[in-house]
């Protein structure tokens, strides 16, 4: 294997830069000033201007509030520089670029809005995390509430902002946890790229989350969400201005998520080197493309109900109130045909990552590359034919629930593809067994587990029995936890020495996998118990027949939290003291292995050609 | 084995990587069919959400509600704080908002499209940016009038003073409800234009946009039409399917 493309960057004859002053001084710092400035001056103006005896005073402060705190970041951290150059004539030259993409700033790039892939993605993660620690923080306290029967800590409203809060910052983490970093660091490298295509829109859509995530946790100072994550209409009208909060960083989040999936379909379409054709890409960058196909589909879907939930609330429409002829089941379906794709918008990408992982560690193709392919495509269509099977006991149009069912179940056949691809690639293969493929191999135990209790939940007659019940949540944190998350950590352990140039630590790691696994299995099997007893969601307090079983999952809580502190430990401490890596560590044979470590700014001094697919390594076994 | 090699049409670094033109151009129009096809999912839901709620017509409601007619809020303040209080309300109809006038504010879009369509046609053919600068500021007025005319539209919704719950406010019934989105968001998209056909204007008479470098104005000329197009979609579903027979 060779590689010639080591050569640093260089600028010294570009031209001079046009963009000084105010603009090279703008950070996450201005952004929070500006954000805070804006939304405080938004507050004042309103307060002033506006009727205080009128019902939606106080919602429509808020929304203004929020729009001032969005205005005044993507202002104060630079987001409108751009557009508003573009609007005047004045387009960036190339010394400018170089600045934006954070040329010779060191570590202070990571703190503003660069347009490098790399930095974007190395944002991320911190951004990821930042998410998950949150929302882990908000799961503790709903356990620690749940360990004996009775009201403790937190009464029923504030318990059920704390399930709701948790449960959408959960989501959010999860959607960016793979396609965020990864989709970012690695996919233009996997692909021969110097970038995105589409750069200021990658920063754009990295910052438009952190402004929607401020937001979204000012829910919590300002009234929480006790309406659960799903938002249901009508009874969001009983909610505070924390409703108002949480849709507008919803509206937010869909512009992000739409940037970045724009984006990444482009970069792939568009900018991959010479021989990399369709059937030579990384499987981790098709997984990508589908998911942020599938993302530009269901999105929309969450922009307009909660833009309705907003208008509701603020202008006295009636999109879901009955006595102005609405309807709540409008919210559902809205909801839903958003919801159920965002799920493999959220899992595909971990998928795919694992598909990489487990080529590399076992030394062999991926297996049936078309058919993981196909597969993930089969999921993407069919998860926009499903949505209905989460209104099985609604009341929703009853006739239709037996085609809801069908297609529902019909999922089984891409997920069970992807288990045969996995243990396809795996059987047989000198396996590695590294810190990613400890984390590959948990997730094939959970992924069965969440995968099978998904079919029983699928049929109607059992889910008229277990819906709304601790089964359904032990279920579905099967797929997010015990899969989506372990992938996202399989892929973290993949390509951090990518990232840092620096193993993550692997005996940390290793302690951290069996807390967290031990932790899923105590947690989410006695949750199953609970829910099949009869146990219902988002309830602070509960029957003496729940008493076991909830102990033993707020136990394994806390042992999951425990596994997540190591691994942030491992994470912290490895950036600069972890074992040096070099730029290929695993001998894996795609591009972003290749190039130097860390890679330079644009990644490659000489533009790769490629004339093989990523994964020949029977190939190389065979001529060596 | 071996699966990299270097290319070897490469750019030194100190002249950035820049590539022509036409390839960075074809990557702009594929982002621009994207979010437009992104766009076509939200026009969509946007309509399923006008055709289930008029289908539903929920007690009855769809362009009914109960409330008091005719007053304005100030007099409606002044009867429910009086010492009688407010009278029961009663069923109020609404009428379906002005066909033509929906029709005149599509129309004026359609017409900025056109406008614009015509200073690309212009602008590839002669070369004359400086008739394309005039002919793009002119669709940015002729949006400004549609904006113009959405915000009286937006005045013309029709409210009913409504004793809905626990609280007298002013509310909107189904059909008024989806007839705010709709305009609003038409409002939205033709800020968009706005801005677009501004920033064309200004870009071509700073001589940034010119008869050889005119791909930007087809970029904008694509996601105006659309938003034209899905202006007439709109236009032909709410002024065609809105009273309940």
């Amino acid at each position: 294997m060779t590689t010639t493309m080591t050569s640093p960057m260089s600028s010294s004859h570009a031209p001079a830069s046009t963009g000084g002053g105010l603009a090279r001084k703008q950070n996450f710092l201005t952004g929070v000033l500006g954000g805070v400035l804006f939304a405080f001056i938004a507050w004042a103006l309103s307060h002033h201007f506006l009727d205080n005896s009128s019902r939606t005073y106080s919602d429509l402060v808020a929304v203004f509030t929020g729009i001032g705190w969005m205005f005044g970041f993507w202002l104060g951290i630079g987001a409108l520089n751009a557009p508003f150059a573009w609007l005047i004539g004045s387009d960036q030259n190339r010394a400018d670029q170089l600045y934006y993409a954070g040329e010779n700033q060191g570590k202070v790039r990571y703190w503003k809005y660069c347009t490098d892939h790399k930095v974007v993605g190395v944002q991320y993660i911190i951004m990821t995390m930042v998410l998950l620690g949150a929302g882990g923080i908000l799961a503790m306290a709903i356990r620690t509430e749940l360990i004996v029967p009775g009201n403790h800590f937190v009464n029923q409203q504030v318990y059920n902002g704390f399930v709701a809060m948790h449960g959408m910052l959960m989501i959010l983490a999860l959607i960016v946890a793979v396609a965020g970093p990864w989709a970012n660091f690695v996919l233009p490298i996997m692909c021969g790229a110097r970038d995105m295509a589409f750069p200021r829109l990658n920063a754009l859509s990295l910052w438009t989350l952190v402004s929607a995530a401020a937001l979204l946790l000012t829910t919590l100072a300002v009234g929480s969400l006790p309406v659960g994550w799903v938002v249901l209409a009508p009874i969001t009208d009983q909610a505070g201005v924390g409703m108002d909060f949480f849709a507008m960083a919803i509206l937010v989040f869909t512009v992000s998520t739409t940037v970045a999936g724009v984006n990444t379909i482009c970069t792939v379409m568009t900018m991959r080197t010479k021989g990399m054709t369709l059937n030579r890409l990384p499987i981790f960058v098709w997984g990508s493309m589908i998911a942020a196909a599938l993302g530009l589909y269901a999105f929309p879907y969450f922009f307009l109900v909660e833009t309705l939930q907003i208008l509701d609330r603020t202008e006295s429409t009636s999109f879901f109130v009955a006595s102005g002829g609405g309807q709540g089941w409008l919210q559902a379906n809205l909801f839903w045909l958003m919801g159920h794709p965002e799920v493999y918008v959220i899992l595909l990408p971990a998928i795919a990552a694992l598909f990489e992982i487990a080529s590399v560690m076992s030394r062999k193709p991926v297996f049936s590359y078309r058919t993981a392919i196909a597969g993930m495509a089969a999921l993407a269509g069919l998860s926009i034919l499903v949505w209905a099977h989460h209104m099985f006991t609604t009341g929703w149009a009853p006739t239709l629930g037996g085609p809801f069912m069908v297609t529902t179940e019909l999922i089984s056949i891409p997920t069970g593809v992807f288990f045969l691809v996995l243990v396809g690639t795996l059987w047989r293969g000198n396996i590695w067994m590294k810190l990613p493929t400890v984390w590959l191999f948990g997730f094939i135990a959970n992924f069965i587990i969440g995968g099978i209790t998904g079919i029983y939940l699928s049929d109607i007659p059992i889910d008229n029995e277990l819906h709304g019940t601790m089964f359904v949540t032990a279920h579905f944190h099967y797929v997010f936890v015990g899969s989506v998350l372990f992938g996202a950590i399989a892929a973290l352990a993949f390509w951090y020495p990518k990232v840092t140039g620096r193993f993550l630590d692997e005996k940390v790691g290793r302690i951290s996998f069996w807390l967290t696994f031990i932790g899923v299995q105590v947690t989410f099997l006695s949750m199953f118990i609970s829910g099949l007893k009869g146990m219902p969601r988002r309830y602070s307090s509960y029957s003496f027949l729940f008493e076991h079983t909830n102990f033993l999952t707020t136990v394994g809580a806390y042992t999951i939290m425990a596994g997540m502190l190591t691994l942030l430990g491992a994470v912290i401490t490895s950036w600069n003291k972890g074992v040096p890596s070099g730029p290929n560590p695993w001998h894996a044979n795609s591009l972003e292995w290749m190039v130097p470590t860390p890679p330079p700014l644009e990644n490659f001094d000489v533009l790769p050609v490629i004339t093989s697919d990523p994964y020949n390594y029977g190939e190389e076994k065979v001529n060596s | 084995m071996s699966h990299v090699e270097t290319h070897s049409e490469t750019h030194g670094h100190d002249e950035g990587h820049h590539e022509p033109p036409e390839v960075v151009d074809g990557r702009q129009r594929m982002a621009v069919w994207i979010f437009i096809l992104g766009d076509v999912i939200t026009l969509s839901a946007l309509l399923f959400t006008y055709l289930y709620l008029r289908g539903l017509n929920v007690h009855g409601h769809w362009m009914s509600m109960w409330g008091y007619q005719g007053k304005t809020y100030a007099q409606y303040e002044n009867i429910a704080g009086s010492s009688a209080g407010l009278p029961a309300p009663t069923l109020i109809h609404v009428k379906p908002m002005s066909a033509s006038f929906s029709w005149l504010v599509t129309m004026v879009t359609v017409l900025s499209a056109a406008v614009v369509v015509m200073a690309e046609r212009v602008l590839r053919a002669t070369k004359n940016a400086k008739t394309f600068a005039l002919l793009s500021g002119l669709a940015t007025i002729v949006a400004i009038v549609s904006i113009a005319l959405s915000v009286v539209q937006l005045h013309h919704i029709p409210a009913i003073f409504s004793a809905n719950n626990d609280s007298q406010v002013m509310a909107y019934t189904a059909y008024s409800s989806v007839m705010m989105i709709a305009i609003g968001s038409a409002m939205v998209h033709v800020g968009i234009l706005a801005f677009l056909g501004l920033g064309l204007t200004i870009r071509a008479y700073r001589g940034v946009l010119t008869g050889e470098k005119w791909y930007q104005a087809r970029l904008v000329r694509i996601f105006w039409v659309w938003v034209a197009l899905s202006a007439i979609i709109v236009s032909a579903v709410t002024t065609t399917i809105n009273t309940i027979h």
